[in-house]
């Protein structure tokens, strides 16, 4: 095939991959869609990311940038075949600036592997999605990742201060500076979060947070959600933003000891686990002070990590827990919304009649200083019917988080998974702005076609709205 | 006078601004509904009429000059709408001062973090013009916490971007493009922020070595310094606050002692990667006067003539900054670029502005490459 050819000569025949085996591994991401690429790339740097995309001009084909496919929400499916360009090779960690506190990275450095490189210089990059050993930096910032501890330092896009970045043209430029305040439109604020609708990232200039000179992680234990829930809204409400503070509902506390054997209380009927960071005195005020509030909401018990092992042990049941959902069933699906704080007991209660009005085991393990939560159903895709179910109960727990006042998506993205429930959110009018945005960028709607907004949000069919065959949502 | 103009007086005649001292223009009108903004601007664009919009006045020397058909005040969209102190947001519309809102909010103990000086500003107009307080240094910058945006666009849409709530992925950033935009992809009508809960102490310590403060303290909310000293703002518990002090071997004196804006005819926003801001100092003529943020990166200089500037200018876009003009006679304009070298991406910017405003009638010419 002469687009074979073409981009064999261009990034070596080892970087083009066709057989039926990598088409299939790169068809999908971690979510349950699958679309269908018609060829892999991998491509080394901007400049062979810029002959890509002039090729696939030329040859009128999608292009789907993706990194290391743990998102969810399908953002990385190819549903309109095409290429598929996997940010694999870009992965050095180019230049860490100790003085700024800045690094330039590639796109396919994976979130941890950053960290641990600048931790010994005292500093780290603070998203840290659950998925941070295996995500990648331009995953993290085509989706605008979250993670616990973003609830006092923000998402990826407050840790990115420059992109360098492939346009529909095959353009590289760069957006944003190591200075602050960079004159004009804030190319790289649109750009983060755009899930490669807009452009390809090549490198990042991510900002790094200085690690804190002392943390306490608490666990708090209650016989109800509801008193974990009032918690959270009360340690907000005495003046304290923790570093992070996550909840687990009991049946997501089962399956985590079940197999981490961390002693976590199982009886409760919620844990929360919170972290506060800086220095010692203020820790231990900030420790003192979410204890109170955790006891004056009926806590049953209130453990603070002794070291460093049993804060690390504590963290690893909250980050695996999706993993640990296996042993309750083989498939799972996991939600990503966002209500306002206030409303987490009543959604909270809400969340569990959707999931028994259609029999399903809804597992908690959110960020409940955010507001955002993620209900996990597993089930059985053998058994029929059960996808259908598990897809109307999914929509329920949007509409439901939506009427509270709230989003689609607080970490996720919105991909294809969300992309026709957008307009619970926006009305015609805005959707039809996005699309402008979209269309400035990507006249030709050659990126990551199908995604985040659904078909008709413009004027003519930008979107194109057919499914392939085999598709569901 | 064209029919369409006549009607447009008309309208405006029924939109009087809140007393305050205004530019002349032919046109005035203060809208106090978004309708009415929506209603305006259409009409605006049908007539293809220049608009400046302007908040308190207080970042109007930001960018190129702008001879207006038509002065847009904002100052009567003057609504806290919404406050929900457990969520740490509020909702204000974009004329509400940020002095009154902060002062609202620090009423229950919070704070949006935005500029309390000029007392005038209003948050649609530090929002537009990219302004963040001296606290940036700790909490990042004013766009980090802008959670949801209503924007009326050139051509009289309204356009809703983001969400109430403190964490969201759904759709493009629209609150973190009207950062910084100078109203070009639109009016800013209302926005939701993110707050934060006050801090329960407050001190400032004179300290002599900017550099080694990061080694005694974590993160304090600024590092500043003048022509006069460097002082070192601290904020937290009592017991950290007390222990900070003593650790930078300093008396510290209670409360937050803000500088004053350098003096000088002329004002400038230096921009550099903050780990320069002691060269960038060295390099700023000897007649200017400063407030330089370590950490950020930021210098706000004052000078009574822009002899030096363009030196000053050259060095600092080769190390990937910026000079920006913020405060000038009129004419000086015509002088000097107000923003230096515009951007490499100027034809997107240019094609994402038509977006939103297709007849260019926001500002137009007030942002970099006289976009």
């Amino acid at each position: 095939m002469v687009l074979t050819q073409d981009l064999r000569g261009l990034l070596g025949e080892e970087h083009v991959l066709e057989t039926p085996l990598a088409r299939h591994l790169y068809s999908t991401d971690a979510g349950v869609l699958r679309g269908s690429a018609q060829v892999v790339v991998l491509p080394a740097d901007a400049r062979q990311v810029s002959e890509v995309v002039k090729l696939a001009n030329r040859y009128q084909l999608p292009l789907v940038a993706r990194g290391a496919g743990t998102g969810l929400a399908a953002g990385a499916v190819p549903l309109e075949g095409g290429i598929v360009l996997a940010t694999t090779r870009m992965n050095q960690i180019e230049e860490i600036d100790v003085e700024n506190q800045t690094a330039w990275v590639g796109p396919g450095v994976i979130n941890l592997d950053l960290s641990r490189t600048t931790t010994p210089m005292g500093l780290h990059f603070a998203p840290d999605p659950s998925s941070q050993a295996a995500c990648t930096v331009g995953g993290n910032v085509a989706n605008n990742a979250g993670g616990p501890h973003c609830l006092a330092e923000g998402s990826t896009v407050n840790h990115i201060l420059a992109l360098e970045v492939v346009l529909a043209d095959g353009t590289i430029t760069t957006v944003g500076s190591e200075a602050p305040d960079p004159i004009g439109l804030d190319l790289r604020g649109i750009l983060v979060g755009s899930e490669g609708t807009l452009g390809i990232v090549t490198r990042a200039l991510v900002k790094l947070t200085p690690n804190p000179p002392d943390v306490r992680t608490l666990l708090a234990s209650f016989s109800s959600v509801a008193d974990a829930a009032a918690t959270v809204s009360g340690v907000i409400a005495a003046g304290i933003v923790p570093a992070a503070l996550e909840m687990m509902d009991k049946a997501m506390t089962v399956a985590v000891e079940n197999w981490l054997h961390a002693g976590l209380p199982t009886e409760a009927a919620a844990i929360l686990l919170a972290e506060v960071v800086g220095e010692t005195d203020a820790v231990e005020a900030e420790a003192h002070l979410i204890e109170t509030v955790a006891h004056s909401h009926n806590a049953e018990e209130v453990r603070i990590a002794q070291d460093e092992a049993e804060r690390a042990l504590l963290w690893k049941g909250r980050k695996s827990a999706f993993g640990a959902v296996a042993q309750a069933a083989p498939n799972y699906y996991l939600h990503d919304t966002v209500v306002p704080r206030t409303k987490l007991v009543a959604t909270m209660a809400e969340v569990y009649r959707i999931g028994e009005r259609h029999g399903l085991t809804m597992l908690n393990v959110f960020h409940a200083g955010d507001g955002n939560l993620h209900p996990l159903m597993a089930f059985d895709a053998r058994q029929p019917g059960m996808l259908e179910k598990v897809q109307a109960a999914a929509d329920e727990l949007v509409e439901l988080c939506v009427s509270k006042g709230g989003a689609l998506s607080g970490e996720h993205g919105i991909g294809r998974e969300k992309r026709d429930l957008m307009p619970l959110m926006f009305n015609e009018i805005d959707l039809d702005a996005q699309a402008r945005i979209k269309e400035v960028f990507d006249p030709e709607n050659r990126f990551n076609p199908g995604k985040v907004l659904p078909a008709g949000s413009r004027c003519f069919d930008l979107a194109g709205g057919k499914l392939p065959d085999g598709v569901w949502v | 006078m064209t029919s369409i103009k006549a009607a447009l007086a008309n309208l405006v005649s029924q939109m009087r601004p809140p007393e305050s001292e205004l530019p002349e223009a032919e046109l005035v009108a203060g809208p106090a509904t978004i309708e009415e903004l929506a209603h305006l601007l259409a009409q605006a664009n049908a007539a293809g009429l220049k608009v400046l919009v302007w908040g308190g006045g207080s970042h109007q020397g930001l960018g190129g000059r702008v001879a207006p058909d038509l002065l847009l005040v904002t100052t009567a969209l003057d609504r806290i709408i919404a406050w929900e102190p457990e969520d740490l947001t509020v909702v204000a519309e974009g004329g509400v001062a940020a002095a009154r809102l902060e002062d609202h909010l620090g009423g229950r103990g919070q704070t949006a973090l935005l500029p309390t000086q000029p007392l005038q500003a209003t948050i649609g107009g530090v929002i537009a013009a990219g302004i963040s307080s001296y606290r940036r240094g700790r909490y990042g910058p004013t766009r980090d916490r802008i959670l949801e945006v209503t924007l009326v666009t050139g051509d009289g849409r309204v356009v809703r971007g983001g969400a109430r709530v403190v964490k969201n992925v759904t759709g493009y950033d629209l609150p973190r493009l009207a950062a910084g935009s100078l109203g070009s992809i639109g009016v800013i009508a209302s926005v939701c922020l993110k707050l934060w809960p006050l801090s329960a102490a407050a001190a400032t310590v004179v300290v002599d070595d900017p550099e080694r403060v990061a080694a005694l303290v974590y993160r304090p909310l600024a590092i500043i310094s003048t022509r006069h000293n460097t002082r070192v703002y601290l904020a937290g518990t009592e017991a950290e606050v007390n222990s900070q002090i003593g650790r930078l071997g300093g008396d510290g004196q209670l409360g937050h002692d803000w500088p004053a804006d350098p003096p000088g005819g002329m004002r400038w926003s230096l921009r550099v990667p903050p780990a320069l801001v002691n060269h960038a100092l060295t390099k700023l003529p000897s007649t200017w006067s400063y407030v330089a943020q370590h950490g950020v990166g930021l210098i706000e200089a004052g000078s009574d003539d822009f002899e030096g500037a363009v030196e000053l200018r050259e060095w600092t876009e080769a190390i990937g900054g910026a000079l920006v003009l913020v405060a000038a006679p009129d004419e000086v304009y015509g002088l000097i670029d107000p923003w230096g070298t515009p951007p490499a991406t100027l034809d997107l910017q240019r094609r994402l502005i038509a977006a939103f405003d297709p007849g260019r009638i926001l500002n137009p010419g007030r942002l970099p490459g006289g976009v």
